[in-house]
């Protein structure tokens, strides 16, 4: 039996208002497999996580999760968004946003139960923060909340991780607690998505790279895809490239 | 005490003032905490206006103020939707456009009528002193309702209100969501008609949940907080309105009085909570 991939990205194309945002991007993910998205800010990145999630409609090619829709697919599809991006005012416990990861699962109207407090605790014990499930969201360090985010992710079950430049502003215990579940996550058969700056970290977190730039400079095995040529033409000359390091811009061009 | 709890209460009239302020105390705390959380507050004072005309239509047609103002209610909560669909307009302005033309409208269609100033002085500002028994009745039916919308969606508001994109991810569509929250919003306004009108009714549904925002860390004590904050105001708005106009002879709107009394609870919260923060700066808010 052929195994059914967790990602197929066929031509796929995004357009917003008649503008080309992503462009011929053909990647085959498969349960185990982890990418790596790589290339500047507004490359279309994020477009494509939003794509792969149906969040964003695709204006050509197709993208099939898990041999179906995106739309379809979305139970099974876990997303982690950057810390930073939510309200750390927001008065919500850490415990509580652990449980939003289950909440597809409970459906439309009805109340987390035992079950999903018991899901959402051994989640929170995986990412080392079981002592913290009471505590305010936001009065939480910022690696520490990414963590709560992935431990959402982590009680959703899903078949495909898709993690916001998941090491942006973490610590370093964090990024090691990352790379350790996300390769047992990898071990049981999960795939990940993953955009990030850091390439070092992107060479220990992911077996597969896709360099993007609106449209697609190369995908497949890391060590390959992520040749200095391939960086430059991936990142124009707005770039200054050290081998296995951060890309570090040197332009602010803006477009 | 006698002379506040019981003596005004003696009059029918102001039983069922007292009932409806209770009532619509307690529901638009709740829903209000709702609101704050979304931070639609500016959107709900729209949603407030636009009532208006349909209350003002349903009045001069004879017609029911509670049927005339839900349905202007959910039309102008669908006419928000359609109008921010084109991101060039902007939801401040398209809320403004719909609340100036909403508010035209209504004071047209009053404008009309030969108790001109009267009647929109009822319409704007309610009188509480004046709900008849199937007033009250009203009143409970659709704050129960409220109170079963957000109830029965509180998981996704909080969810839709805290992260957007994990929300929409996981299929619990923002639309739908931000509808069902208009909804009970729309009924909230349509509840305190004749307690506050439709101008000052935004004051229920923001400031007790905002106070109670203050000094709470958790959404269960919030909207615990933010009822009792709003029954507390109900009650002491209508005692004051009272006692001015019995003991001191001077005329004073209730449900004015209710907004003041919020505003000054408000006020008197967020100094406190200023000083103690300026006093005790080590301790992580």
């Amino acid at each position: 039996m052929r195994m059914i991939p967790a990602l197929e990205l066929d031509d796929v194309c995004v357009a917003f208002d008649d503008v080309r945002v992503l462009d011929g991007v053909t990647a085959t993910v498969n349960p185990g497999d982890s990418v790596a998205l790589i290339g500047p800010n507004g490359a279309g990145k994020s477009t494509l996580l939003r794509a792969i999630l149906g969040l964003v409609p695709v204006s050509d090619g197709h993208i099939r999760v898990l041999g179906t829709t995106p739309r379809l697919a979305r139970r099974f599809v876990a997303y982690v968004p950057q810390a930073d991006s939510l309200d750390s005012e927001f008065p919500v416990s850490v415990l509580q946003v652990v449980l939003m990861g289950r909440f597809r699962e409970i459906g439309w109207f009805r109340r987390p139960g035992p079950a999903d407090r018991a899901a959402a605790t051994a989640a929170l014990e995986q990412v080392g923060l079981a002592d913290r499930a009471n505590d305010r969201f936001g009065v939480l360090s910022g690696g520490q909340r990414q963590r709560v985010l992935l431990a959402r992710a982590l009680c959703q079950d899903a078949k495909l991780l898709l993690l916001d430049e998941p090491f942006n502003g973490v610590d370093s215990s964090t990024q090691e607690l990352f790379l350790s579940v996300l390769e047992q996550q990898r071990a049981a058969g999960v795939a990940i998505v993953m955009p990030t700056h850091d390439l070092s970290v992107a060479h220990l977190a992911c077996g597969d790279a896709c360099l993007l730039n609106q449209q697609q400079y190369g995908f497949g095995p890391i060590h390959e895809v992520l040749s200095p040529e391939a960086l430059r033409a991936t990142y124009d000359t707005r770039t200054l490239l050290r081998p296995g390091d951060e890309v570090i811009l040197t332009d602010h061009h803006h477009h | 005490m006698r002379h506040l709890l019981i003596e005004p209460f003696e009059f029918g009239f102001m039983q069922r003032a007292l009932v409806v302020s209770l009532v619509i105390g307690c529901v638009g705390g709740i829903v209000g905490t709702y609101v704050v959380l979304r931070r639609i507050a500016f959107f709900a004072d729209t949603l407030t206006h636009t009532v208006f005309p349909g209350v003002a239509i349903a009045f001069v047609a004879g017609q029911s103020l509670w049927l005339g103002a839900l349905l202007a209610g959910v039309a102008s909560a669908v006419l928000f939707s359609l109008a921010t669909t084109n991101r060039r307009v902007g939801d401040d302005a398209a809320m403004a456009i719909l609340l100036t033309t909403f508010f035209a409208v209504g004071v047209m269609v009053v404008s009309r009528v030969h108790s001109y100033t009267n009647d929109l002085v009822t319409l704007l500002f309610g009188r509480i002193l004046t709900v008849d028994r199937a007033d009250v009745l009203t009143t409970i039916a659709i704050g129960v309702v409220a109170l079963g919308v957000v109830g029965s969606l509180h998981k996704e508001l909080v969810f839709r209100a805290f992260d957007p994109e994990g929300a929409r991810a996981l299929g619990f569509s923002p639309l739908a969501l931000d509808l069902a929250l208009n909804l009970a919003v729309t009924l909230v306004v349509v509840a305190a008609l004749q307690a506050v009108g439709t101008v000052l009714v935004i004051a229920l549904l923001v400031t007790p949940a905002a106070t109670a925002r203050l000094v709470t860390r958790g959404i269960g004590p919030m909207i615990v907080v933010g009822a009792l904050l709003g029954m507390a105001a109900g009650y002491a708005g209508l005692i004051i309105s009272y006692t001015a106009s019995v003991d001191h002879g001077v005329r004073l709107a209730t449900g004015a009085t209710i907004v003041v009394v919020l505003t000054v609870a408000f006020a008197v919260v967020a100094g406190g909570t200023w000083i103690a923060r300026r006093s005790a700066p080590t301790v992580v808010a």
